[in-house]
């Protein structure tokens, strides 16, 4: 097994883990912590595609800014464990179970057995694209429209949260 | 990318730059007089009205601009038509919502809020790149889901926006994991350039049955149709009115813009040579039109089958239009040009008789602050104008003459019998029966059942009463006159990127 | 070299473990989780797309759906907010007052 190789199947392996993790923690810190861990994987898996800047990009939004809110607002509300995992495990909750289980036999038969691009190898150029210097170019010419739009869309974002959270009570 | 180009992509997109202008103002308008929601009503309405002289002045362009990111065609044209209108109207009903007024503190936000969903839903309209697509859709989402958060008094309005939201993120994840299925099998995510890729015919035909399945949750979300309508009744009842009006209409039209172009030009064999003429047929591979099919009949039985039950007339407006979904999506079922421009006249027929109904519903509940059904008894007499109004409205959406709903169930159905699928006409005029019933149970108790107590005459201010009217009379007008909203609806099925 | 299958079934199985979470879990919170983590396997599907194609429009998709996902957790959470504030809980099967 090379190094690469070793490499993946670690981060795999955490990854797995830790989203099963988050599942079945009754903890929502935990839950969240775990959720973390996941996104560090990730971020060593981009690196193995060569996706550098995504690396660190999601690594400082995700870990950094995302989960941050999250576990700020569980520590806010000062949460406690959910009582049980399952409360009532109704009738639509078998369902869903039974929907996501079938979601992923499909995918796997999908993406795994029945694939007819083969793609072995990463393209040679996929070192080159990963860089900040190209990403960004293309960033700043065929994709300038999509980019301004999501600077509205943080502004959106900003107001809407203002306006929710200053929100009083009503008695 | 030089400047020269930026500013000719921009000249075209002028409407939206205006809209832009307007909410930014809003925006600054705040910083002056807090609490003057007539500054923000006039301000509004001044720029969503140049916004739509301007629109009128692209009828006919037909361009893509920003590499190909969005799509400045008769058809996207059409909808921001449709969509700026409903702004204005939702704009004039907001001044009078007391239910809006009363949230002194925040009345600003509220406008920039309705600007911004416009302003999403009009790229949503244009958007001919999945990354467009997804964005502009998340864009009027996140707006829509602070919107129907906002009030504070109604307790179910944090509840609603929070079953929004996660409904909403739920669909939107899913509608992304089939971008990105898609993305891998063709290379690209311009809808021409995925048809183009998918027409050469190396894509796995599983892989892309799945992924058209996962985009449609996506567009199923947002137009409401019925395995995922569950946020609908919800949040249509815990929203404010003029926020509910909105998202029935304005929303759903762009939601269904967005889904009928990225079918047709994503998923349509333009080589085919189909059975019928005038009918397309999808790549081989995307077996979807079953799908849509299925997802109409369901829509529209469920939604009218459960608006029998309600009992309060938001969640029962709620109901009827997941069942006025349920109707367009046949229209788009069929697959041909005569489909679309009945699917295209019936939201315009839809826009006046829905915002119509659901501006009664506000002033009602106005005055005698309830929107249960059994406290429209005597209205007949207590206010004859507003329930005539309301009649004609609720007659419209069940397709009778010689209102404009006819003419839109009527084009529906004749291009469902023009494409020789006769069974599911039959299916609709069968729901329209359904339909009958509950909106005759209001007409009903408007008219013909007395209330115990009697009840003093309403009145409302002559400014209230000229916006029914000018709902209204569309309402009837198009009812009569229609050949003229045929052609336009005709003409502006041209999209970019199809023959 | 690792095969681009390989990646896709590990973004399938976590695409999964999200819809499960979002189906299982009655905690608003933990429901919101769950969304991060599909949107996550759907970074790391299009990520490997495009290490694999060779073609950079994946990645680029990858930082819209970032903005996206930070401006959704904004939102979302000031939702939770004020709804706890409301009604003293975050989990959803307690959310009843609108019902059919």
């Amino acid at each position: 097994m090379t190094f690469e190789q070793s490499v993946f199947y670690v981060l795999a392996a955490v990854s797995i883990f830790s989203a099963v993790m988050m599942l079945l923690q009754r903890s929502p810190v935990n839950s969240a912590l775990y959720l973390i861990l996941n996104f560090f994987c990730l971020g060593g898996l981009y690196l193995t595609l060569n996706a550098q800047f995504i690396a660190v990009v999601h690594i400082s939004v995700y870990a950094g800014a995302i989960m941050v809110l999250f576990v700020f607002v569980i520590m806010l509300l000062n949460l406690g464990d959910e009582k049980r995992l399952r409360e009532h495990l109704g009738i639509r909750m078998y369902f869903g179970i039974a929907f996501s289980v079938a979601l992923l036999a499909e995918l796997l038969y999908i993406l795994g057995f029945s694939s007819a691009n083969a793609y072995v190898q990463q393209s040679p150029s996929a070192a080159e694209i990963g860089t900040v210097e190209y990403l960004g170019k293309v960033l700043f010419t065929k994709f300038l429209f999509p980019f301004e739009i999501t600077s509205f869309l943080l502004l959106a974002a900003i107001i809407g949260a203002v306006i929710l959270a200053k929100k009083k009570v009503v008695q | 990318m030089n400047t020269d180009i930026i500013i000719k992509n921009l000249s075209l997109l002028t409407p939206e730059l205006i809209v832009t202008g307007t909410l930014c103002f809003v925006l600054l308008g705040h910083a002056f007089d807090r609490k003057n929601s007539q500054l923000y009503v006039l301000l509004s309405f001044a720029g969503m009205l140049t916004a739509l002289f301007t629109l009128t002045s692209y009828i006919g362009v037909k361009s893509s601009v920003f590499s190909g990111m969005l799509n400045v065609d008769p058809f996207a044209t059409y909808f921001k038509i449709v969509i700026v209108f409903a702004t204005l109207v939702i704009l004039v009903m907001s001044r009078f919502s007391d239910e809006v007024n009363n949230e002194t503190e925040t009345v600003g936000e509220y406008y920039f809020l309705i600007l911004s969903m416009c302003l999403g839903m009009m790229f949503m309209v244009g958007a001919s790149n999945l990354i467009m697509m997804y964005l502009s859709l998340e864009m009027t989402g996140l707006t829509a889901y602070v919107a129907s958060g906002f009030t504070r008094k109604a307790k179910d309005s944090s509840e609603a926006s929070l079953k929004y939201l996660l409904y909403g993120a739920f669909s939107s994840g899913v509608m992304l994991y089939g971008i990105s299925l898609i993305y891998g099998l063709t290379g690209t995510l311009n809808i021409a350039g995925i048809n183009h890729v998918l027409l050469q015919g190396s894509a796995n035909g599983w892989a892309l049955s799945i992924a058209s399945i996962f985009i449609i949750v996506g567009f199923g979300y947002k137009i409401s149709a019925v395995p995922f309508h569950y946020w609908t009744p919800d949040v249509y009842e815990g929203a404010p009115v003029t926020i509910t009006a909105f998202l029935s209409v304005a929303s759903k039209a762009a939601g269904f813009a967005m889904m009928m172009r990225a079918f047709k030009v994503m998923f349509i064999d333009s080589s085919a040579v189909s059975v019928l003429a005038g009918t397309w047929t999808f790549i081989h591979g995307v077996q979807i039109q079953n799908v849509l099919i299925i997802l109409s009949v369901l829509t529209m039985t469920l939604g009218n089958l459960v608006a029998l039950w309600q009992d309060n007339m938001k969640r029962l407006l709620a109901y009827s239009s997941i069942a006025q979904a349920g109707y367009m999506l046949l229209g788009l079922a069929v697959l041909s040009n005569d489909g679309f421009a009945a699917v295209m006249i019936y939201f315009v027929v839809y826009l006046f008789m829905n915002l119509g109904a659901f501006y009664v519903v506000m002033l009602i509940s106005n005055k005698i602050n309830s929107e249960h059904i059994d406290k429209y008894k005597g209205l007949g007499r207590k206010s004859p104008f507003l329930s005539v109004a309301l009649a004609v409205f609720l007659i419209s959406l069940t397709g009778l003459p010689p209102t404009a709903g006819f003419i839109g169930k009527w084009m529906i159905f004749l291009s469902l019998i023009n494409a020789k699928m006769i069974a599911l006409a039959i299916i609709g005029v069968l729901n329209s029966v359904i339909s009958l019933y509950y909106y005759v149970r209001v007409i009903r108790n408007m008219f013909l059942r007395d209330e115990q107590e009697a009840g003093e005459r309403m009145t409302f201010p002559y400014a209230q009463q000229i916006l029914l009217l000018s709902l209204l009379i569309p309402t009837l007008y198009f009812g009569l006159f229609f050949n003229q909203l045929i052609e336009f609806a005709q003409f502006s099925v041209a999209m970019v990127g199809v023959k | 070299m690792i095969p681009l299958n390989y990646y896709l079934l590990l973004s399938a199985f976590m695409f999964c473990c999200g819809v499960l979470g979002v189906v299982v879990r009655r905690n608003a919170i933990v429901v919101f989780m769950s969304i991060e983590l599909m949107l996550n396997a759907v970074n790391l599907t299009l990520v490997a797309y495009s290490a694999f194609l060779g073609d950079v429009t994946g990645q680029m998709l990858v930082f819209f759906v970032m903005v996206v996902a930070a401006a959704e957790a904004a939102v979302g959470l000031a939702i939770i907010i004020s709804l706890f504030r409301n009604k003293q809980t975050v989990n959803v099967d307690e959310l009843n007052i609108l019902k059919w």
